[in-house]
């Protein structure tokens, strides 16, 4: 047997999770091509997800690679920082099957619904994928694997012209931003003969200054990752397919695709253009690229131009997604940082993030069922129909805002001390007035909810009960969180390890 | 061999009439067609940079983009029969429930 | 001038032109052939770069059958000639032309600055190695087996995707 046939088959055990995800993948197909019964692909997609969560946490502790070549780097990193982000994917994949149980708007789509539960394993899959591989062969698969199903999920509501429409535009501008990454990558393949991030690292450790066709590589690759994560200038299909996609699917591209973006970022800079002499606090960069000024650019331009169009949407869908764009711009921000500390700003952010982005959707979900409809004005005197909806779409959006004493406080002031610990005073700045202009938009849903009157009837709308548990399983984190937060930094610094050299 | 900045020039060409031509163009199927013109400018490069390095990944990579594109026409194409079925049109513009 | 850089140069000429007039044609027939000739010429371009399976493939996958299914797609769906974006505006073709080619000239400068052949020296008989099924095969079925076996449920996500959304509902 040659020699990396057998480094594959001695690595088979580091994949255990992506392996469960095929294996699931492969079985929701098969029961839904043979007993044609939609009622219990959820909970089989539950019990995958709940398999692979263990089978996550048996490989925490994990730090090498997988799938080693013959110059000792391999395919895939496996390591905490890669099972941290794994775990928050699984979390939302999770959260949102629940949200797919819910939702009514999916009820036309009933009998293909084997085919959402296999796309949205393919998914996984690929976020997986993207969140280990260290070599650009499998980042551009994985990219694509996520890329190429949620085109189809976007559309998967195809009598509505809204979701196909959002389909057909999501992959024009996926298909354009993945040709200019591929273009980046070819030249970056062409400058180190390599296609392993590491073993680039190792060919990039000897230069000393700027080169001009490595400027020119990294915006274009960053042109398929800022896609990803909806960075400006790279932004806008955002807001179209956030509004056309089935509700379940924007939940789900706001919060994992992006957790999985920005993962391929931070590897990329910190596996490639980290220089070996000292990667402790503060990263030592390799001047080839000079990621902080460009991360700094982008994270301006994205939580700006995010907070500002979110302003004056009436949709609240389209606002949602503006206001995930100005929350793209916050992380961008902590990373640019390029430090440790940085990193543990990212990571915190994320979970909350998860949290009280997730929860945002439940209740539009739920309002949705109820009165069909995702416009502001519609929502005029709700907060009085539903009392409990209210509340926690009210912990939520001041979560989302950053104030205390909800989580999103603390994901907020932890990316906050990073910058200021690192000097970037400016930054920081620009970071807090932009929270303000987004209480604005924020406070006018809320406006809406509770101090306009209804338009209709005032009967109160009743909820089912599990409806209303899961409801509060959101919202009460988002509280507690807020003012206990010593598990979230424990579990974070104790994930903070990156597969190095 | 002949400068291997001749091929990256042609590539870079074919690169920027597949942008010109997503930008300029208002039927999506000429749309995805640009498309998978950026695509093969991007292999051109690669096989370049394969054969001149004389190692292989270059080549096996254009493999996989072969692979990718398929998948993303075949896809790209469903949408736009799915989306034909309900606007009985393929032109970009033509598509405009949702602001561009 | 070689056997070698004479044939560059006639299928250089021909992917350039074929790729201009692919995207300045209205019918989209007529566009898709243009497409299908660029993707021969690069074919030939393989072939002066000795990658002869790739070369092959690209005749197979892209000219064979990816334009077959966009041909097969234009002809169900028959679409009338678009209306240009540049009817309503000409002077708009000028301006992209124009940002087309500062675009197209700084990607040159920045490539004969940056002149990656400077690390290269390239073998002739290393590069015909490198470009038969055999080499490609070994690597593809050795180290770069997870991109394989990815780029496999890529195909399988795309099939059902490509499914759902072709088909007609049940119930009409």
């Amino acid at each position: 047997m040659s020699q990396p046939l057998a480094y594959f088959f001695d690595s088979l055990y580091l994949i255990k999770p992506e392996t469960s995800i095929i294996g699931f993948l492969v079985l929701i197909l098969l029961y839904d091509l043979i007993f044609k019964k939609e009622k219990w692909l959820p909970y089989i997609s539950l019990f995958g997800l709940v398999v692979t969560l263990f089978l996550i946490i048996e490989q925490y502790g994990y730090n090498k690679f997988a799938f080693q070549s013959s110059t000792n780097f391999g395919m895939m990193a496996i390591d905490p920082f890669g099972a941290f982000f794994k775990i928050i994917i699984l979390l939302s994949s999770i959260i949102v099957i629940l949200f797919s149980i819910l939702s009514k708007e999916l009820d036309v789509a009933r009998d293909r619904m084997g085919e959402y539960y296999t796309l949205i394993f393919g998914m996984i899959l690929g976020m997986f994928l993207m969140v280990s591989a260290s070599d650009l062969i499998l980042i551009y698969i994985a990219v694509e694997l996520v890329s190429l199903s949620s085109f189809v999920l976007a559309g998967f509501l195809k009598n509505d012209s809204r979701s196909s429409e959002a389909s057909l535009k999501y992959i024009i501008f996926g298909g354009v931003s993945s040709g200019i990454m591929l273009f980046g990558i070819s030249i970056l393949y062409g400058i180190t003969g390599t296609t392993n991030l590491y073993e680039m690292n190792s060919l990039l450790q000897n230069f000393d200054s700027t080169n001009i066709l490595m400027i020119l590589t990294m915006i274009l690759i960053f042109a398929g990752i800022g896609y990803k994560i909806s960075a400006v200038p790279f932004h806008f299909w955002t807001p179209d397919v956030y509004e056309g996609a089935p509700v379940t699917i924007t939940a789900y591209l706001s919060v994992a695709s992006k957790a999985a973006g920005i993962v391929l970022l931070i590897r990329l800079i910190k596996s490639t253009f980290v220089s070996q002499k000292d990667t402790f606090g503060y990263w030592e960069m390799i001047p080839a690229f000079d990621w902080q000024g460009f991360l700094i650019i982008i994270s301006i331009l994205t939580m700006t131009i995010g907070n500002f169009s979110a302003l004056w949407q009436s949709n609240v869908k389209r606002m949602l997604a503006y206001s995930s764009i100005a929350h793209a711009g916050y992380i961008l921000a902590a990373i640019a940082v390029l430090s440790d500390q940085g990193l543990v700003g990212v990571m915190v952010y994320f979970i909350i993030y998860l949290l009280m982005n997730l929860g945002a959707f439940l209740i539009v979900i739920v309002i949705k069922n109820k009165i069909n409809s995702e416009e502001l004005e519609d929502y005029d005197g709700l907060g009085y129909r539903m009392p409990l909806v209210g509340v926690a779409f009210t912990i939520f959006l001041i979560s989302l805002t950053g104030i205390p004493p909800t989580a999103g406080f603390i994901g907020k002031l932890y990316v906050f001390i990073a910058l200021v610990d690192a000097k970037m005073l400016v930054l920081a700045v620009i970071m807090l007035l932009n929270s303000v202009v987004s209480l604005y938009y924020y406070v006018r849903i809320l406006k809406h909810l509770y101090l306009n009157k209804p338009k209709a009837e005032t009967t109160d709308i009743e909820l089912s009960f599990s409806l209303k548990l899961f409801i509060l399983v959101l919202a009460v984190p988002n509280i507690i969180f807020g003012l206990y937060f010593a598990p979230i930094l424990e579990f974070v610094k104790t994930s903070l390890i990156i597969l190095g050299i | 061999m002949i400068p291997i900045e001749y091929y990256l020039s042609l590539s870079a060409f074919m690169f920027i009439v597949g942008v010109v031509g997503v930008l300029t163009r208002r039927n999506a199927i000429i749309v995805f067609m640009s498309i998978e013109l950026m695509l093969n400018s991007a292999n051109l490069t690669l096989v370049a940079f394969s054969s001149y390095l004389g190692n292989p990944i270059g080549q096996i990579f254009v493999f996989f983009v072969m692979t990718v594109a398929a998948a993303e026409a075949a896809i790209g194409l469903a949408i736009i029969i799915s989306l034909f079925r309900n606007k009985k049109t393929v032109n970009i513009d033509e598509i405009n429930i949702l602001k561009w | 001038m070689s056997l070698n850089f004479i044939l560059f140069l006639i299928f250089a000429f021909i992917a350039a032109t074929s790729a201009v007039l692919m995207i300045t044609r209205k019918s989209a027939i007529i566009a898709a052939l243009f497409l299908i000739l660029n993707f021969a010429a690069l074919s030939g371009l393989y072939l002066t770069l000795n990658a002869q399976f790739i070369a092959v493939v690209q005749v197979i996958v892209y000219a064979g059958a990816i334009m077959v299914l966009f041909l097969f797609v234009i002809m169900l769906l028959r679409p009338s000639d678009e209306q240009s974006i540049f009817d309503d505006n000409p002077k708009l073709k000028w301006l992209a032309t124009f940002v087309g080619v500062l675009v197209f000239a700084q990607i040159l400068a920045i490539i004969f600055i940056g002149r990656p052949s400077d690390g290269l020296t390239p073998d002739l008989q290393r590069s015909i190695e490198v470009g038969t099924i055999e080499a490609i095969g070994r690597e593809l079925y050795t180290t770069y087996l997870i991109p394989f076996q990815s780029a496999a449920f890529l195909l399988l996500a795309a099939t059902i995707g490509a499914l759902i959304l072709a088909k007609k509902k049940l119930e009409d």
